[in-house]
């Protein structure tokens, strides 16, 4: 268990190391932070409530930009290692393929949830400017934001284990689209009469992640009372799906030819 | 291969490091494509403390084979053991030193950082990495790069790092897959002064290579592959003592009755006439030769083994592999 995590702590660490020198997660987390300055001037063209628009602007943003950098760092996560053959000295040594994976994984997840710390800092920093309020249900919106990485990472790394990483964006950012939608799919569904249309939406909505179940923003934005419970369940609900996305991802790495 | 008895082969087995039994591979070039066999009931084993030479042309196999022993692919059948292990395990690997054909690194660290992490990935504690390390720079001539990106590295170089990284944690097992490859001549002799030193502390060394003059300096066994098949496999020894082998006799004041004699028998393979002659014979016939020579008077000048054996063994495998399965591939497309 401590040999794991010793062995499993250098590739994290290392990974990380690799995604900072990416250019396109700055690119990300510039116009990131732009747009959640640029809130300022959109709410400076209504006459109300411009403290809501800036942190509702702000709070998307982060959302959409550190989800960018997840998957568009992370569809290659995988394949990048077989490709370039970093990994045939790698697992040479005596550390499991599971184990490689994970590091690979923490290391990307280390690298979002920066950024994210990064993007909650800006996004402080013009609320506070602007006189908007700051509460602890905003910090719980930043944590929702951060287990909704922590899902988008591991269908990225899933997918990144056997596709290419134009495959990979692809799917991932697939599942993301209908992961934001589930919900009133299955709403949707549940209102039609043929069974078989409401099995259907019933299935995608407990095959595919609910992303939208990570999303406190609204809570945050209005100020409304948010009860431990409506934390805790989308917590063990991420938890539960990451590891079930990891445990796929490594069966399959696990498994394949590494040519 | 013979044998020395009973007691000697379970002396060998008790020996064994590496064991491979019967390994095929076959790869399917892509969906829907036939699948082609590139390994074909590969056998061969490596005893403690030699070094063990994997021998064949461009595209026999050999890194498919050695990529099977670090559990990179898997086999379609057959079995491998390192060490008495499964090669699908990996915690024996702490055993086990790898060097891959051109390797590749994460190129944004440095040569120091490199082995810090591949130290790390092998347990090794803090305190023993740091002169680990400088001690390895050293021995692979890196020492005066230790601190610049791996981007900035000569093929040469990596290839150094890579020798490093297989080495860090004292395996005991050392695969190397063209070790030889991209460095000059003062590297490749490096390189082979390292390998020698690695059999004396009594490691076992299995190296992948068409760089046949290596083989003969530094290998006790080889085993040649042609076409996924092994073609031979033993000591190098008994590769060259085969009685197909030549040797060069020059002879002077040979009487012109015997010279008579021996252009009858030899025919062209004699050179020259009366005061000094050559005569290219096989291995087993140089006693018969110059016994007759010397009672006849003559005075033996020289007698040269060839020297182009184990290039001759290699060249005549090849041939004979090539021969013996040039259909190899429309085989496999009848009954896939
Ligand atoms: N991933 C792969 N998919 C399909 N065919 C492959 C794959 N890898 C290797 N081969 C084929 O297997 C055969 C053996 O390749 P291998 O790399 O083992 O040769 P080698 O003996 O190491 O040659 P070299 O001396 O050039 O390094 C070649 O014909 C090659 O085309
Ligand atoms: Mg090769």
């Amino acid at each position: 268990m401590i040999g794991s995590v010793l062995r499993i702590w250098p590739i994290a660490t290392n990974t990380l190391r690799e995604a900072i020198r990416n250019k396109l997660l700055y690119a990300l987390l510039f116009f990131g932070v732009l747009v959640i300055g640029a809130s300022v001037l959109i709410a400076s063209l209504s006459y109300v409530e411009g403290e809501r628009i800036i942190q509702d602007i702000g709070l998307a943003a982060m959302q959409l930009f550190s989800v960018g950098i997840a998957i568009f760092v992370g569809i290659g996560l995988i394949h990048g290692e077989v490709e370039r053959r970093t990994v045939y000295t790698i697992l040479s040594k005596s550390i499991t393929r599971s184990e490689f994976l994970l590091g690979k994984y923490l290391g990307l997840l280390l690298t979002v949830w920066l950024q994210l710390v990064l993007m909650a800092v800006a996004f402080a920093g013009v609320s506070a400017a602007a006189g908007a309020s700051l509460s602890v249900t905003h910090v719980v919106a930043v944590l929702g934001i951060a287990m909704e990485l922590a899902v988008v990472v591991a269908v990225a790394t899933l997918f990144s284990t056997f596709t290419t990483p134009m495959l990979a964006a692809f799917f991932a950012l697939g599942v993301y689209c209908i992961g934001h939608l589930t919900r009133d799919l299955n709403a949707l569904g549940g209102q039609a009469d043929d069974p078989v249309v409401r099995g259907l939406a019933q299935g995608i909505y407990r095959v595919l992640p609910d992303l939208d179940s990570f999303n406190f923003s609204l809570y945050a934005v209005h100020g409304w009372a948010l009860a431990p419970n409506d934390v805790l369940w989308p917590m063990l609900y991420a938890v539960g799906y990451v590891l079930a996305l990891l445990f796929m991802a490594t069966y399959i790495f696990r498994v394949r030819d590494l040519k | 291969m013979k044998r020395g008895g009973q007691e000697g082969a379970m002396r060998e087995l008790a020996n064994e490091r590496i064991k491979v039994e019967g390994l095929v591979k076959d790869f399917r070039p892509g969906l829907g494509l036939r699948s082609r066999r590139v390994l074909n009931e590969v056998s061969f084993s490596v005893r403690e403390g030699e070094i063990y030479g994997f021998v064949g042309p461009n595209g026999a196999g050999k890194t498919t084979t050695l990529k099977i022993l670090m559990g990179l692919i898997r086999p379609t059948a057959g079995q491998a053991t390192i060490l008495g292990h499964p090669v699908s395990e990996s915690r024996f690997r702490q055993e086990v030193g790898f060097l891959p054909e051109n390797p590749y690194f994460y190129s944004f660290l440095t040569a120091r950082e490199i082995l810090d992490f591949y130290a790390r990935l092998s347990g090794i504690s803090a305190a023993d990495r740091k002169p680990k390390i400088a001690a390895l720079l050293r021995d692979v001539g890196l020492e005066h790069a230790a601190d610049a990106r791996l981007k900035t590295f000569s093929k040469g170089m990596l290839q150094r790092v890579g020798i490093a990284q297989a080495l860090i944690h004292d395996p005991s097992v050392v695969f190397l897959d063209e070790p030889m490859s991209g460095l000059d001549p003062i590297g490749r002799k490096e390189i082979r002064d390292i390998i020698l030193k690695l059999r004396a502390d009594g490691r076992t060394v299995f190296m992948n290579t068409h760089i046949l003059t290596d083989v003969e300096m530094i290998c006790d066994r080889v085993a040649i592959i042609v076409k996924g098949h092994i073609r031979y496999e033993g000591p190098i020894a008994d590769l060259l003592r085969g009685d197909d082998m030549d040797s060069d006799v020059v002879l002077t004041r040979l009487p012109s009755d015997l010279g008579i004699r021996l252009q009858e028998r030899y025919g062209s393979r004699v050179k020259g006439m009366g005061e000094r002659i050559e005569v290219r014979v096989p291995d087993k016939d140089v006693n018969s030769l110059l016994t007759a020579s010397l009672g006849a008077g003559a005075e033996v000048v020289s007698v040269t083994r060839n020297r182009h054996s184990l290039e001759h063994a290699f060249l005549s495998a090849v041939r004979e592999g090539t021969a013996s399965y040039p259909n190899e591939q429309k085989e496999m497309e009848k009954n896939p």
